[in-house]
């Protein structure tokens, strides 16, 4: 027989402790079937997202610029947050902690204990460890167990304008294992050299880095910038049949005077989110992309992408 | 080089800065992650420290009606030594100027104190800050943190607080008013909390003979009498986890933008929060499940208009 209901907002219950790293069983009978997750059970043309990149409490980096606009955008975003620093290392000085290859497993296992590893994409940005790299690689293989037909989207940050600024030994994790495993790529015009081999100085040469990075996974690849002659262009690259000649436009892009932060994180969000979307609606990576640009959501006051629509 | 102002702050705006220290949990709506994307929907940037991150929260701990959605949880807390390393980190930066703090669940006295001091840092920055505390400690009569939190939110946090958001059972333990039984008596608490800090109070559910209320209190003038009003609230059938967080979130939201008219700010969170608990009632039946038999997700990302606009449903009446 039900006990009559009170029915009062609830709060949560963690049952903490201070240690510092906290696995536990919370008191109670044996788990009855958990509800089904909305997000994945009734239709949506959105999805559930893991995002695995950094926090900064202060500023609009990695995590903080990626979650924000893909919740907008209708998507259940579960962030792990790789570390969390008061603010972002553009300034002189930063305080925090760093998630560890282990701790990032923890994150997993309850996850996976309580049958939540189901989702529909996975992001991921800027890494700063090999270790850490290659358990984000063993997470891939966790998810697709789960969902084989989950989406990886992977900004490959390496460096840009011809500076890495991540250890060199990353470049070839990226190369040999990552970009066979994911489905779209964003990397710029240095990292898209780096994964290439390609000194890119025309239009041609970035679309055949794209032919590459095909051929090596991702049946997607938006070249998020690349400056070829004073111009400033992206260009998109989607094979839709595996052996195929692939789809490929550009956007030419204004060159602004001014130098931001997150712009990157920001826009693989939006390709992320966008790309999803439209899939049902519009089949081509243009249109997806041409929607992105135009789209009146993302006037945002502070970085001020505007961009010149000429698809090829 | 000259470092770049924080725009939140130097252009005029109708919203603010907010700290939010609060739980992190990867997957699921509480703690921060009930209370951010509320507010940054509201228009206001949020810095969010997250106390903990955990793979996700194990639903209702308190009720063993039902068993708990998730029955365990993987991760990490943040000591107190952590927690100053960041603000450290933010005052070498001079990021510490902050038009509000939220604060929620908090679980265990270290970190509390700790929090403590960080009100301090902030006020020292700008004295002009808002702290908007959710003196979590239980709910329906039953304490979910260690009883010795209840005297330092008593004793040390309502002093500094400048708007608290408790529900009947919390209003009780801080006020020592042992049971609330009348809408007289939830005004009683009310003042006796103004006298001892906050000048905006929000009860955020009283039951009383059958009926769910909020009670708020807004003191606009130290020493005089409060303004207060209640809004009934429809019982909802079935159990939720974060939406005290979010409500929390919704108040501090709502009532910055009208810092006189606490009314105004109840009606606007308690109409968003109906909407979006409405909709994630729907939604679980929709699909067939018995929504009575476990702790519910809330549907916040599908409610953002709710959040963002909502349609006032739910009217203050005033006490005079």
């Amino acid at each position: 027989m039900k006990q009559p209901l009170v029915l009062l907002p609830r709060r949560l219950h963690l049952g903490l402790r201070t240690s510092p790293s906290y696995s536990a069983r919370s008191s109670g009978r044996s788990a009855m079937t958990p509800p089904p997750i909305l997000s994945l059970v009734l239709p949506s043309e959105t999805g559930r997202v893991l995002s695995i990149q950094s926090h900064t409490v202060q500023g609009y980096v990695g995590n903080k610029s990626a979650v924000f606009p893909l919740q907008l955008l209708g998507y259940d975003v579960d962030p792990i947050n790789s570390v969390q620093f008061s603010n972002h290392t553009g300034y002189p000085t930063f305080k925090g902690h760093v998630l560890n290859g282990q701790q990032l497993c923890d994150l997993i296992e309850g996850l996976s204990e309580n049958h939540l590893l189901y989702y529909t994409h996975l992001l991921t940005g800027y890494i700063g460890s090999v270790s850490f790299l290659e358990m984000v690689l063993q997470v891939v293989e966790r998810l697709r167990v789960v969902n084989p037909g989950l989406l990886y989207v992977c900004d490959p940050v390496m460096g840009d304008e011809g500076k890495l600024y991540v250890a060199p030994d990353l470049v070839s994790v990226y190369r040999e294992k990552v970009v066979p495993v994911a489905s779209m790529l964003t990397p710029n015009h240095f990292e898209i050299e780096l994964l290439t081999g390609l000194r890119i100085t025309s239009e041609s040469d970035g679309l055949k880095a794209c032919n590459i990075l095909h051929a090596a996974g991702p049946s997607k690849v938006v070249i998020t910038s690349l400056s070829i002659k004073e111009k400033v262009f992206l260009i998109g690259s989607h094979q839709k049949v595996k052996g195929q000649s692939p789809q490929q436009f550009k956007i030419v892009i204004p060159k602004i005077p001014a130098y931001f932060t997150g712009s990157g994180d920001l826009m693989t969000a939006l390709l992320l989110g966008w790309s999803n979307i439209t899939l049902r609606k519009h089949q081509s990576l243009q249109c997806q992309v041409y929607r992105l640009c135009c789209s009146e959501h993302w006037q945002i006051t502070r970085p001020q992408v505007l961009i010149h629509n000429r698809a090829v | 080089m000259a470092r770049p102002p924080i725009l939140s702050l130097a252009l005029p705006s109708e919203t603010g800065r907010v700290l939010s220290i609060q739980s992190h949990t990867v997957q699921g709506y509480v703690g921060n992650k009930a209370a951010v994307f509320p507010l940054q929907l509201l228009g206001y940037d949020v810095d969010p420290i997250n106390s903990v991150q955990f793979s996700n929260h194990t639903g209702n701990l308190l009720y063993t009606t039902f068993s708990n959605r998730y029955p365990t949880f993987r991760g990490q807390v943040l000591n107190g030594q952590q927690l100053c390393d960041l603000i450290e980190g933010l005052a070498a930066n001079d990021l510490l100027y902050y038009t509000h703090l939220l604060t929620g669940y908090i679980g265990s006295v270290s970190f509390l104190d700790t929090v403590l001091q960080v009100v301090d840092r902030l006020r020292m920055v700008n004295p002009g800050l808002i702290y908007v505390c959710d003196p979590v400690m239980g709910d329906e009569g039953k304490l979910y943190v260690p009883p010795d939190l209840v005297s330092v939110y008593r004793e040390k946090v309502i002093p500094v607080a400048s708007m608290l958001t408790p529900n009947q059972f919390e209003v009780e333990l801080l006020t020592g008013l042992r049971l609330i039984t009348s809408e007289s008596d939830g005004l009683k608490a009310c003042n006796i909390l103004h006298a001892a800090g906050p000048s905006k109070v929000v009860i955020t559910s009283l039951n009383i003979e059958g009926k769910l209320l909020l009670i708020g209190s807004h003191q606009k003038l130290e020493g005089q009498p409060p303004h207060q009003f209640k809004i009934i609230i429809p019982k909802i059938p079935a159990y939720f986890t974060g939406t005290g967080d979010l409500m929390t979130a919704l108040l501090l939201g709502w009532s910055n933008k009208y810092p006189d008219n606490l009314e105004k700010a109840s009606e606007l969170a308690v109409s968003s929060l109906q909407a979006l608990l409405h909709r994630t009632l729907e939604d679980y039946k929709a699909v067939g499940f018995d929504p009575q038999s476990s702790s519910l997700e809330i549907r916040l990302i599908q409610s953002q208009d709710d959040i963002r606009n909502p349609e006032v449903k739910f009217k203050a009446e005033e006490y005079t």
